[in-house]
């Protein structure tokens, strides 16, 4: 018995790191995902940096902004993505419409701990796999994306984490609703499309008309992309930045907060399909 | 001995949307929902107790599964608690799971992407085993199930008896005290079905490991059960040992018996159930006269060729308890 206290206190366990080598193993088993997401993002990265240029013909600035800006702006937003790859929603909603939740559940671990491990493993693979290659092809191609001084580059790491934690929430509220819909795949379409369209991914928000570029600022989108992307090409000014990032934090507790409440909710309503 | 397992009054249901027939009905759907309430278990109260083996069957949608996911965590009951090991499971969730491993049948726990080993190596780490005992467990259970041959191959490659073996090694690396096995035979072959039965016999007697089983196979009944909880409907039907259930549900016994002409003798405790040339048969209660008594009387009147006994098979008890009386 005394032996055995002994191993424990010799072995410290990190369950969650192990959750996260394992799914590493795991998101190296199929590659050929890989190739196909690299192209399709060099072609949306490529074509929109295209467009841009074609928009842009004659002029040497507008809104504030730079031909070479909006170049360095389409890189990074295509990094980006990379790192806001979630797939959070999908994989609770398959465990609930196939009944391995069950499996997830009997464990004694948070599961929604486990899914984040899982979540971090698949985006520190992408960045070997996908991000390296799109910043090749677009520094390549299109320009290298250098950021606009040491400052705005910090700055932007700062804002990119709490993006990251806002895209982890969103999906997984999303994803915490098929326990109580079965079927998810429309709504998590929906849900994808309304962040490429109000996030500033593709369009910058400061091409909308200012009344609803007033609407988003207090919506969640734009501090998926619009923010941390001004941040990198230097649009930015000290009232901007500080009230752009007091939002994004906010959004960050609220979205959390949103979360605690809807994880207590959710677990009365498990129902697990198929006996 | 102590309750390892205490079920009180436990009720679960289910809240399902009630939907219309075709396309009105779908469109109507849209609008507006009618929520059904579908109880899947009522008033459920059993204790069991440590070191037993339980057989926990019932027809299916008897509300087995339900009970065993609300044993093992996953599910909440709506009323009711239940208690393992005295900790409620509801309350204390991970101390409960961490002393209790689960199998289901139709699905595993196994990652389908990784080698064997691999997925045991995340298990030690979720229920945090120390690297010593964990090799003793493998060791263990290699001697039961033959499992280091397998470690290395990837579960997707798996057939269905290897990967049982594997969640059963999988359920048992932590060293629960409580073990449940949701139809663990369903598809197996006879010989994954007898290893399946040698494993549930040898950690129930070397390690004391109390065990719950669903099943519809009456080998693993016969051979493995000291006690069997029959549930139907969502409610509790029958609960004793097996020999107890049959006395109950068939107190009685048939005797064949042939003459050697067809004038048939009778008995005061038994019917005759049937005649035919100059065989007949009697059927008479086990409380009321034993076989051999009856066999004497009936001799002493004529002379009797053969005699026979039939007792209802354990099917058709099941059958019985599961149709209700």
């Amino acid at each position: 018995m005394k032996e055995c206290v002994k191993n424990q206190k010799n072995e410290k366990f990190n369950t969650y790191l192990q959750v996260y080598k394992m799914q590493i193993i795991r998101s190296l088993t199929y590659k050929f995902d890989v190739y196909g997401n690299i192209i399709m993002q060099s072609i949306i990265m490529l074509a929109s940096a295209f467009f841009w240029k074609a928009l842009y013909a004659g002029n040497d600035s507008v809104q504030g902004v730079g031909v070479s800006d909006m170049m360095v702006y389409t890189v990074v937003s295509s990094m980006i993505s990379v790192v806001l790859t979630t797939n959070v929603e999908r994989r609770i909603s398959n465990s609930v419409s196939k009944g391995t939740i069950a499996i997830d559940m009997m464990r004694p671990v948070d599961i929604y701990k486990v899914f984040f491990a899982e979540n971090l493993a698949g985006v520190t693979t992408l960045i070997f796999q996908n991000l390296l290659p799109i910043l090749l092809i677009g520094s390549i191609f299109i320009g290298v994306p250098v950021p606009a001084s040491k400052e705005a580059f910090l700055l932007f790491v700062l804002s990119l984490f709490m993006s990251f934690c806002i895209n982890w929430f969103i999906a997984v509220i999303f994803g915490m609703f098929s326990f109580k819909v079965i079927e998810m795949d429309a709504l998590i379409q929906v849900k994808k499309h309304l962040i490429r369209l109000l996030s500033g991914s593709i369009i910058p928000v400061w091409f909308f008309p200012e009344s609803i570029k007033n609407i988003l600022s207090f919506l969640p989108f734009v501090y998926l992309y619009q923010l941390p992307l001004d941040i990198y090409i230097g649009k930015y000014d000290s009232a901007s930045l500080t009230k752009g990032l007091i939002m994004q934090a906010l959004w960050v507790v609220v979205l959390y907060l949103m979360f605690r409440f809807f994880k207590k909710k959710a677990e009365d309503k498990v129902m697990i399909q198929g006996g | 001995m102590e309750n390892m397992i205490e079920i009180k009054n436990i009720s679960k249901s289910y809240h399902v949307v009630k939907k219309g027939e075709g396309i009105k009905g779908a469109l109507k759907g849209l609008v507006k929902k009618e929520v059904k309430v579908i109880p899947a278990v009522s008033n459920l109260n059993f204790n069991i107790k440590k070191g037993e083996i339980v057989g926990f069957i019932g027809p299916n949608g008897a509300g087995k599964s339900t009970t065993i996911k609300m044993m093992s965590g996953i599910l909440t009951p709506s009323s009711g608690e239940i208690l393992i090991g005295g900790k409620n499971v509801k309350t204390h969730r991970k101390e409960v799971v961490q002393n209790i491993g689960v199998v289901f049948g139709q699905r595993s726990q196994l990652n389908w992407d990784l080698r064997l080993g691999e997925s045991f190596e995340l298990l030690r780490h979720i229920y945090r085993i120390d690297k010593t005992s964990f090799d003793e467990m493998i060791d263990t259970m290699d001697e039961i199930l033959g499992i280091k041959e397998l470690q290395d191959k990837p579960v997707r490659q798996m057939s269905l008896g290897q990967r049982v073996k594997g969640d059963l090694v999988a359920a048992m690396l932590h060293s629960p005290d409580v073990l449940f096995l949701d139809e663990p035979t369903i598809g197996l072959d006879i010989s994954s079905k007898y290893a399946l039965r040698k494993f549930v016999k040898e950690i129930n007697e070397k390690r004391g490991t109390t065990i719950i089983l669903t099943t519809h196979d009456l080998g693993d009944i016969e051979q493995l059960c000291s006690r069997l909880i029959i549930i139907n409907n969502g409610k509790l039907v029958e609960d004793g040992n097996l020999e107890e259930i049959v006395d109950d549900i068939a107190p009685y016994k048939t005797l064949v018996v042939e003459y050697y002409d067809e004038q048939i003798p009778q008995h005061e405790k038994c019917e005759i159930i049937s005649t035919e040339g100059n065989v007949a048969k009697y059927r008479f209660f086990k409380k009321e006269i034993t076989a051999a008594k009856l066999i004497e009387d009936l001799g002493k009147q004529k002379a009797i060729k053969d005699v026979s006994i039939e007792e209802a098979s354990i099917d058709d008890i099941i059958r019985i308890a599961y149709e209700g009386r």
